[in-house]
């Protein structure tokens, strides 16, 4: 239910319905009831409105600005460096490889293949790598393996974290 | 001096690195933000903490800023925040008991100044005086409706709460104010306005 007060701050503010504000505007011009606290609380608003801000210190821009600087100075390597940087260093790097790679690759005469004969000194005795990889070896490389990756994702997910909330 | 940039224009030099923009911008904003400040606070010192501490928030997160609403909107909601996190750290519940006590004890001392020393002080001295004896929500929204010019809608936007809720709360707040002043200015409240 409005009352008179409610019903005139909202004329004042002008969020009251169209129909409400004629209403409003004829209960002034008849009613002195009205009129008067209309008069009051307009009265009001325009103190409210005249309401002077507080001023900070004079070094108030200042203190922002350096504890931005500051910021900025702690701020580490790794996020100051620039990711186009990184990006332009590792296409240099995949590019080479790639080169070589089809330099490496066009040069081969698959034809003579079978022609090649390699000549090892005869007390050269090369390990026979089946004797290493066998299954426990690979087990437990395989183990060490998903222990690592585990250790990465859990470290990626902690990173992760600490960027969001800050 | 300041900038004549606006708002806006300011906050894209500022991402494109030219920290000059953002120091134009704070300049800008202070007097409104440090005010918002006190009207939770309650003292200058941690006004100002909470004033620069949203600025710096604000910094930090420009680039997040959509400009869908008016900057000050934006900042002023950081402002809110802040200060409501501020009183949480100092243990100040804003609604217990005690506060009431804190507002009632200044209610009784504002009450027992001489009145007749009305005629030397401005409107604007007793109007301050009777928002710093408001709760701080009240204090708040008072603020930013007439001082920071904000509508019912960005006021909502800042405090997080209905337009139409910020209605109620507004008027139930201009009652409180209203009656602040008479009862700290008895009979000449009607000489102030």
């Amino acid at each position: 239910m409005n009352t008179i007060e409610e019903r005139l701050w909202n004329y004042i503010d002008g969020t009251c319905s169209e129909v409400d504000r004629k209403a409003v505007d004829i209960l002034i011009a008849q009613d002195e009831v009205y009129r008067r606290k209309y008069q009051e609380l307009l009265a009001l608003n325009q103190a409210f409105s005249k309401m002077e801000l507080d001023e900070p210190s004079m070094a108030f821009t200042y203190n922002v600005m350096e504890a931005i600087r500051a910021e900025h100075a702690q701020q580490p390597l790794k996020a100051g460096i620039n990711k186009r940087i990184i990006k332009s260093i590792s296409g240099f790097f995949i590019v080479s490889i790639a080169l070589l790679l089809i330099m490496a690759i066009s040069s081969v005469h698959t034809g003579g293949a079978a022609n090649i004969s390699v000549h090892l000194p005869d007390n050269l005795r090369l390990p026979d790598i089946k004797n290493y990889l066998n299954k426990p070896v690979l087990e437990g490389f395989l183990f060490f393996d998903i222990v690592l990756g585990l250790f990465l994702f859990d470290a990626w997910l902690r990173r992760k974290n600490v960027s969001k909330q800050v | 001096m300041q900038s004549k940039l606006s708002d806006i224009e300011l906050i894209e030099q500022t991402l494109a690195g030219n920290q000059a923009a953002y120091a134009d911008l704070v300049k800008r904003h202070q007097r409104f933000g440090f005010t918002l400040a006190m009207r939770f606070a309650k003292n200058r010192e941690d006004a100002e903490e909470i004033a620069q501490d949203s600025f710096i928030k604000a910094y930090r997160s420009l680039a997040t800023f959509q400009r869908q609403s008016k900057f000050t909107t934006w900042l002023y909601s950081i402002v809110y925040t802040t200060a409501m996190t501020f009183l949480r750290k100092k243990r100040v519940d804003t609604d217990s008991i005690d506060d009431e006590n804190i507002y009632i004890q200044l209610e009784n001392s504002s009450s027992s100044h001489d009145i007749n020393s009305a005629e030397n002080k401005s409107r604007s001295y007793y109007l301050n005086q009777a928002i710093t004896q408001l709760m701080p929500d009240d204090a708040a929204i008072i603020t930013l409706f007439y001082m920071g010019e904000q509508s019912l809608d960005e006021i909502s936007k800042t405090l997080g709460i209905e337009a139409s809720t910020v209605k109620v709360k507004l008027f139930r707040a201009r009652q409180r104010l209203k009656e602040k002043l008479e009862h700290n200015l008895k009979h000449e409240v009607k000489e102030l306005i």
